[in-house]
């Protein structure tokens, strides 16, 4: 690259405003994209299933067929629980970076893995829940409210629940509830097994009763989250801008907070705390689509499926006839590419 | 607090011990070197039969059969859900771990023992709750006093036999018609058992421990219970292709759980209850045959050391032969 190149690539990192026709355009072939990840969602895994008989799976299910069960009862719920839960990820990660303003922010920052996983081992240990179907009520009220707990806690004071006050709050709490979860597994063995395996961040073994549990809770988050963009896009003016502007910056900062831990509750209790999509797929719609929230959120919807999904199949053939969880596959190839963005992208810019 | 105030009062008292032990008349009988061929081979020497010994959950239950009380005992669970431990007295003995692999090393050296009693694992080359997987401070039981113990090898039967043997060793009084009773109704639940085989010739059986994310298959060339079964005429199904790094299972993904078909499923017995749960959430339990009919079996993994537990054992799991349809896997 010559000397000269420089001072373009300086011009090029400032936000972009596309076009209407472009970004829609764009938003259509990501649609096909998560088509054909869906599409490899279901035919590959550990066992080699036939086209066909992936199809008779669907137009004439037999259930006494151990092929067709596993595409039916396995792999489609694993993708709709992926097309979901992504979805929610993303958007609760649009959301989180734009109402705090901390291009770090992640569900992880609001507490909410840590309340779930609290949750999870309490539960286990007080009723004896041992299946994920049992803990997931359990997961989503942990993670509910340790966001209640932490907003709660940064709303003191005058000037309401900033930014910073927030981030403080949230690792206050991660504190607090990731040494009430050390002292319970300590003495509970199924406690610390049950952990183990939720803690990973997976798609595996969660089937359709998680998927119908977790999917009101997700499909009214979704709804909500998109509504919010034209609100983000004021509060990314600053707090005093967007005040003058006459939104009702607290009322709009609870609702989103309400959107965000249902979105992320609901989630985190289908699979897990999974890191890094929540944080990156925003960036990555931003650098996409430029500073408009409103396609940021409709960006993060289709892109952070596809990348969950694209993961989630690689975990499947990486170390076949093992597994990987998808959690592990996301840290594996997510660290690099966040490091990445960071290196070319000023984040700071929210 | 109180063991620490105690140290120094106790060493005082072992001095002065010491000073008169001279001409103590029990010393003919401690002269008498104590020795034991452990289940790596190995040959344990000490200068006087052992008195204090720590053992590890199972084995202790084994040695408490023939009254010898074992002063600690680290166990991987708690001990009043242990299968072995959970009907034993144990007054008077320290419990020294609940989990595995983390055993309180400081009340351990505490103990002075003078013998550890535990399993000789051949496939890892180690002795219980000294594997691979245990927390460093673990590790350190065994630098504590010599250890001795029977392989979990090619027979339950053996290391039950293996245990009689040892504790006679450490001074059991072998005199006890009580001994020679659960011998002989171990022998009976034995050909029982085999009767219940000869009578279905074609049933065949896999061992299975199920678990959140896969199948675990056992691998009966490393289960001395299913190798006894198989000696006595049972069909186990050998799985194709065992994980290289822990040869004991074949892990097998819940895409593919209906790669073996048995007649009966025998469940992992140190879970039962919980691994039926976690076998029956899984959309593709029922594509086993024998799992959507049921016929389940309770499978004593690698817990029995002792005849008479070995014969509750049996006894459960002939019943449940006698009343096995052999035609389920086809």
């Amino acid at each position: 690259m010559t000397m000269t190149a420089r001072p373009a690539r300086a011009v090029e990192s400032r936000p972009r405003h596309r076009s209407r026709a472009a970004l829609a355009t764009g938003f259509v072939l990501l649609a096909g994209v998560l088509a054909v990840v869906c599409f490899f969602s279901i035919t590959m895994g550990a066992r080699g299933v036939g086209l066909s008989t992936i199809w008779k799976a669907f137009t004439d299910y037999e259930p006494s067929n151990a092929a067709e069960t596993v595409i039916r009862e396995l792999r489609v719920p694993r993708t709709l629980i992926g097309i979901f839960a992504g979805a929610a990820l993303g958007l609760s990660g649009a959301i989180l970076q734009g109402v705090t303003r901390n291009p770090l922010a992640d569900p992880g920052i609001m507490g909410i893995n840590s309340g779930a996983a609290t949750a999870i081992v309490f539960g286990i240990m007080v009723i004896g829940a041992q299946s994920i179907g049992t803990y997931v009520w359990f997961a989503f009220a942990g993670a509910g409210l340790a966001t209640v707990a932490v907003y709660a806690l940064a709303s003191f004071g005058r000037e309401g629940a900033t930014p910073v006050k927030l981030a403080l709050a949230g690792a206050a709490v991660t504190a607090i509830l990731t040494s009430i979860t050390n002292a319970i597994v300590m003495t509970n063995v199924a406690a610390l097994n049950e952990l183990r395996f939720w803690q990973v961040g997976s798609l595996a073994g969660r089937y359709f009763p998680v998927f119908w549990q977790t999917l009101p809770f997700l499909v009214i988050g979704i709804v909500l989250a998109l509504g919010t963009g034209r609100a983000l896009n004021g509060l990314a003016l600053g707090q005093d801008l967007a005040l003058a502007l006459g939104q009702r910056v607290k009322l709009t900062r609870v609702v989103m907070f309400v959107t965000v831990a249902i979105l992320c509750g609901a989630a985190t209790a289908a699979c897990g705390p999974i890191v890094f999509v929540g944080l990156v797929v925003p960036h990555l719609a931003r650098m996409i689509c430029g500073p408009d929230y409103r396609w940021i959120l409709s960006y993060s919807l289709l892109l952070t499926p596809i990348v969950l999904l694209t993961a989630d199949i690689i975990g499947r053939v990486v170390i076949s006839p093992g597994e990987l969880q998808v959690g592990v596959v996301l840290g594996v190839i997510g660290a690099p590419f966040f490091i990445l963005l960071v290196r070319y992208r000023n984040l700071a810019e929210l | 607090m109180k063991r620490l105030l105690l140290l120094p009062v106790t060493a005082v008292l072992l001095l002065a011990g010491c000073g008169s032990s001279d001409s103590s008349p029990d010393d003919s009988a401690s002269d008498q070197a104590w020795s034991f061929t452990s289940g790596n081979g190995e040959t344990v020497t000490l200068d006087t039969m052992p008195k204090r010994i720590i053992a590890s959950g199972p084995e202790a239950a084994a040695l408490l059969a023939y009254g010898i009380k074992p002063v600690g005992i680290y166990a991987s669970a708690p001990v009043d859900e242990d299968l072995s431990l959970k009907d034993l007295d144990l007054s008077g003995i320290e419990i020294l771990s609940e989990t595995y692999g983390e055993v309180d090393i400081e009340a351990a050296t505490g103990l002075r023992p003078d013998l550890i009693v535990a399993d000789w694992w051949p496939a890892e080359k180690a002795y219980s709750g000294l594997e691979a997987g245990v927390q460093d401070s673990s590790k350190k039981l065994g630098k504590l006093a010599p250890i001795v113990g029977i392989e979990q090898g090619d027979s339950t039967e053996k290391l039950a036999q293996g245990y009689e043997d040892l504790a006679k060793a450490l001074g059991a009084d072998m005199d006890d018609p009580e001994i020679a009773r659960i011998k002989s109704d171990f022998e009976a639940a034995r050909t029982a058992f085999q009767d219940a085989i000869a009578a279905k010739p074609d049933l065949s059986v896999l061992a299975v421990s199920p678990s959140d994310d896969v199948l675990y298959v056992a691998n009966p060339e490393l289960a001395p219970e299913l190798q006894d079964w198989e000696r006595w005429g049972l069909d186990v199904i050998h799985p194709d292709s065992p994980d290289p790094d822990f040869p004991y299972w074949e892990n097998l993904s819940w895409e593919n759980v209906d790669k073996y078909q048995p007649d009966l499923l025998l469940i992992d017995g140190r879970t039962y209850d919980s691994s039926l749960k976690t076998g029956e959430s899984q959309p593709t339990w029922d594509t086993i045959k024998a799992a959507k009919a049921k016929a389940y079996a309770n499978w004593p993994t690698y817990w029995v050391h002792t005849y008479s537990e070995y014969t509750g054992a049996l006894e459960t799991l002939t019943a449940t032969i006698e009343k096995a349809d052999q035609s389920i896997g086809g």
